[in-house]
């Protein structure tokens, strides 16, 4: 009796176990056909950061059932990550370019040109600032959009400025010089010097393109009065570099009041009150020489070139750098918009007034060129070579 | 009647037994070695005889540059007419020559000092070897802030010398901050040479009223050969490969002014930030030779490789 009963049950519970795993199975495959799963990758800014884009790619992934994005943080050095990736025709689907390493890698044909998208898709690059757009073009081919920006600007010690009487940051050339000079004359720095300058042309670019310089013609009168303008600075007392101050950045000279003005970028804002929260400063824009120039440091979102999942990446990057995209990652208020469509964190005007002047942090054979121009740059600061010798190796190396 | 016994003839069970023997020995020698000669192979042989090939190619991140083919000496050309690479040879080798005799003059001193039977000798070996032990980047990171204008060092002996930030210093601060964490390691080699030399000599040297001197220039000294040889080797080529401390205090540039750029962070920058592996592999393959020919002549000159 027992046998004839255990019979059934035991075909039962098999057939329970059959529809169960075949409905698993057609579950599985109907998600998986459901949904493209793609890569994006970035260097890490930070737990708190890296965090917080998760968010971003969350939203995405809730809005887009279609595509499941895995975004995961290169930790390290992130060149030479990329580089071992692309090599093993590996990438992520999306990820980070430096605007200054561009070039390079669009040159080793690993970066996928998204004109095809941006036509098929009528994307609208219109709301871009064009200095930083024109940062990932290379020829007629458009290799990234800008994910978020800096420019420099002038912060300055409030407390060391009403000391000598000035009452905002300087916005010219003239009246840096003078306020330097008022700062210096009422012993406003006793520790320091009154303005901290980076020995680097990711700053002196700048004050070039302010006197209408370009590295189109480097060796031009414009670029050589600006460079001296710079380098005159130091060498009137007016200002020095992080090294001679003892400092590893000018925001840290800001920070231990070694130098009342610095040329840097948004990135000082979460960096004094987190670190010297007593120092009060203010930020004023770029000061202006012939005319109001800048340098844009910016990053973009490309797609790889060994992409197996193109039509979803371009997907994920085009949401990404979207007004609504774009709002979503700067209402976290770490970042400042490359739209001019899009609002960023109050406070911020300084900054964004150099939008639409601004140029992007590239050139050709970046890599070589910059280690060129930073040490012969520090050659004329200490007066063993002379402007027109560090341009002659900078345009030679700028022909590659 | 002629007789002969097996070994007399050629092919005789006993030779073949022996010969065998020999074959199987050999075969159980040549079994243990198998692995780590294929590993070897595949990590150390295969990747030379790859940088020796591509450095007759313009090579980037997906391999040969579309259109182009062997370009021959073309990279050992650019190579040797960019001033970069001349000022990194020149760098690298006063490094070297600076740096390898200050660490064998500090590692002998230690370890003569140690051998002496001092008490807390153990102590003070192994605190003398702990900076041997740390990672080198991060003694860097930590020196980078003890030598700048503001730093411990000149709070100790005044001024305000940016060490590390001015061209004139900056190597040099780099090789004392490399002797002072090698020296440890030198120590060990030492201390273990001068413990295999056999007391007799020196109780001779005693009887005959041999100075202190004397006894450690004419009869220390030339005892320790074999470690001297293999130091200058071993510890020669490791100077010859300086890289983190000068990408570290550089920041990848060799600066200031050029002044911390070696060969090896040459390298490193062609390839992974100009994606030049076609002259970054012949900058590979030049280093190879000099390290080579540099060994070769130390061989000859100094002598042979066993301690003691």
């Amino acid at each position: 009796m027992r046998k004839v009963t255990a019979v059934p049950a035991v075909l039962l519970g098999l057939a329970l176990i059959a529809v169960v795993v075949a409905a698993a199975t057609a579950q599985a495959r109907t998600e998986k056909t459901q949904a493209t799963n793609i890569t994006l990758s970035g260097w890490s800014a930070g737990k708190t950061e890296d965090d917080l884009f998760q968010q971003v790619v969350d939203k995405f992934n809730s809005t887009h059932p279609a595509i499941n994005v895995d975004y995961s943080v290169i930790n390290g050095d992130y060149t030479t990550a990329m580089t071992a990736r692309f090599a093993a025709q590996n990438p992520p689907d999306v990820f980070y370019v430096d605007s200054a390493r561009l070039s390079t890698w669009a040159k080793q044909g690993v970066l996928q040109p998204l004109n095809s998208y941006i036509k098929a898709s009528k994307y609208d690059t219109s709301k871009f600032y064009p200095g930083l757009l024109n940062a990932f073009k290379v020829g007629k081919n458009v290799y990234g959009f800008p994910k978020d920006w800096s420019p420099l600007a002038v912060e300055i010690n409030t407390a060391m400025f009403a000391k000598a009487g000035i009452k905002r940051a300087p916005r010219t050339w003239a009246e840096l010089t003078a306020d330097a000079q008022k700062l210096a004359s009422s012993n406003a720095v006793p520790d320091g010097k009154p303005i901290c300058l980076n020995p680097d042309w990711a700053r002196m670019l700048a004050f070039i393109y302010q006197n209408k310089g370009s590295l189109a013609k480097v060796q031009s009168p414009a670029v050589t009065q600006a460079v001296n303008f710079y380098v005159g600075l130091i060498k009137k007392g007016l200002a020095a570099t992080p090294t001679q101050l003892g400092v590893g950045w000018p925001g840290e000279a800001l920070g231990k009041e070694k130098a009342a003005i610095i040329f840097e970028g948004n990135w000082v804002m979460p960096y004094m009150p987190a670190n010297f929260p007593q120092v009060k400063f203010g930020v004023g824009p770029m000061v202006k020489g012939k005319v109001n120039a800048n340098l844009g440091f910016t990053v973009s979102y490309s797609l790889a070139k060994a992409s197996k999942n193109k039509q979803a990446a371009w997907r994920l990057l085009s949401w990404l750098t979207s007004k609504v995209g774009m709002q979503t990652w700067m209402a976290y208020g770490l970042a400042l918009p490359s739209r001019s469509d899009v609002k960023a964190k109050a406070g911020r005007q300084a900054f964004l007034a150099s939008g639409p002047f601004s140029r992007g942090w590239a050139f050709p054979n970046f890599d070589a060129t910059y280690t060129i121009m930073n040490n012969d740059l520090q050659a004329v600061i200490n007066g063993t070579m002379t402007t027109s010798q560090m341009l002659a190796d900078v345009a030679s190396s700028l022909k590659g | 009647m002629a007789t002969t016994t097996p070994t007399e003839t050629s092919g005789s069970p006993k030779r073949d037994s022996l010969l065998g023997a020999r074959v199987r020995e050999a075969g159980w020698g040549y079994a243990f070695v198998l692995l780590p000669m294929v590993i070897f192979g595949i990590f150390f042989i295969y990747p030379l005889g790859y940088a020796i090939y591509i450095s007759f190619y313009e090579w980037g991140i997906l391999g040969k540059a579309p259109g182009t083919g062997n370009v021959g000496a073309e990279n050992y050309r650019t190579l040797f007419d960019d001033p970069i690479f001349r000022r990194a040879i020149r760098n690298t080798i006063e490094f070297t020559v600076v740096v390898v005799p200050l660490e064998m003059a500090l590692g002998l001193l230690i370890a003569l000092v140690i051998n002496a039977r001092i008490r807390g000798r153990l102590f003070f070996r192994s605190a003398f070897y702990f900076p041997s032990l740390v990672s080198s980047a991060a003694i860097t990171a930590i020196a980078i802030y003890i030598l700048n204008a503001n730093g411990l060092l000149n709070a100790i002996i005044g001024g305000n010398q940016a060490w590390f930030g001015d061209p004139s210093t900056a190597l040099w601060s780099i090789v004392g901050l490399n002797a002072w964490t090698t020296a440890g390691t030198v120590m060990l080699f030492y201390l273990a040479a001068l413990q295999s030399i056999s007391t007799d000599v020196y109780e001779a040297a005693a009887i005959d009223g041999t100075s202190t001197w004397r006894t450690f220039w004419r009869i220390t000294f030339p005892l320790l050969k074999p470690a001297h040889f293999f130091v200058l080797v071993v510890f020669g080529i490791g100077a010859l490969k300086i890289f983190d401390q000068s990408f570290i205090v550089s920041g990848g540039t060799g600066g200031p002014v050029y002044s911390t750029y070696t060969v090896v962070l040459y390298i490193y920058n062609e390839a992974f930030k100009s994606a030049n592996f076609g002259v970054a592999a012949s900058a590979g393959v030049v280093m190879f030779v000099a390290i080579l020919l540099l060994t070769l002549i130390q061989r000859a000159t100094v002598g042979r490789t066993d301690i003691g």
